[in-house]
């Protein structure tokens, strides 16, 4: 069975984060926090933001199918 | 004092490595988004195809009632069980043509969100990533830059 794409992204989200985690313990310095300040964190919140928009659909749509089957 | 690329302290190949998990993160998400567009337009489908159903099968009872009130006899004929399809009929049909509405609003609500899910993609992310590798080629010229010389 295939998952849901919302929870396939998450997953995905979840292993950006943890790269990013690894390369935050290597890299501290002013780069690293403009890079996280103007790349790294609206990247990370966007895709919650859509994830969590996408999954919201996802739940309608399984109920609607759901609610139609006579 | 550091200054210029040396001011970057960081590990080339863990910044390699983020720069890869990004790359794919991208692809990955492109296939997401397409998949939620997939989900939309196949439960789309999927209520259309219920809601002919329902209006044909509402069609054909009506005329059954029809047929049913128009029989000839000496009593008048016990038309409930066609009415009662009819009403049943009826209802899912409006049942099933609510969903579409709500469906289509969610979609439409949705629309606006996945539209600048896909610049991000397409446009802040390639982005982040060309800023990236420019961050690990001046990393890496620096340190091909022998002591002293900075």
């Amino acid at each position: 069975m295939t998952a849901r794409p919302d929870r396939d992204g998450g997953e995905q989200l979840g292993l950006l984060g943890a790269a990013w985690e690894d390369v935050a313990q290597h890299w501290q310095d002013e780069v690293a926090h403009r890079f996280e300040t103007d790349h790294w964190t609206p990247l990370a919140q966007r895709s919650r933001a859509y994830l969590a928009a996408l999954g919201a659909l996802l739940d309608v749509l399984e109920t609607a199918e759901r609610e139609t089957e006579f | 004092m550091a200054t210029g690329t040396n001011a970057v302290h960081a590990d080339i190949e863990a910044l390699k490595g983020f720069h890869e998990a990004l790359v794919r993160f991208r692809y990955a998400q492109r296939g997401v988004a397409e998949r939620g567009g997939d989900e939309i337009a196949m439960t789309r489908a999927s209520l259309a195809a219920k809601a002919s159903r329902w209006q044909a099968r509402l069609e054909q009872c009506q005329a059954e009632l029809d047929a049913c009130r128009a029989a000839d006899g000496e009593e008048a004929a016990d038309c409930s069980a066609q009415v009662r399809a009819v009403e049943q009929a009826g209802e899912r049909l409006e049942h099933v043509r609510r969903w579409q509405q709500r469906v289509d609003a969610g979609a439409g609500e949705f629309g606006g969100a996945a539209g600048a899910y896909l610049d991000l993609l397409e446009v802040d992310l390639p982005r982040a990533e060309s800023r990236l590798l420019a961050i690990i080629t001046s990393l890496e010229a620096a340190r091909r830059v022998p002591a002293g010389e900075t």
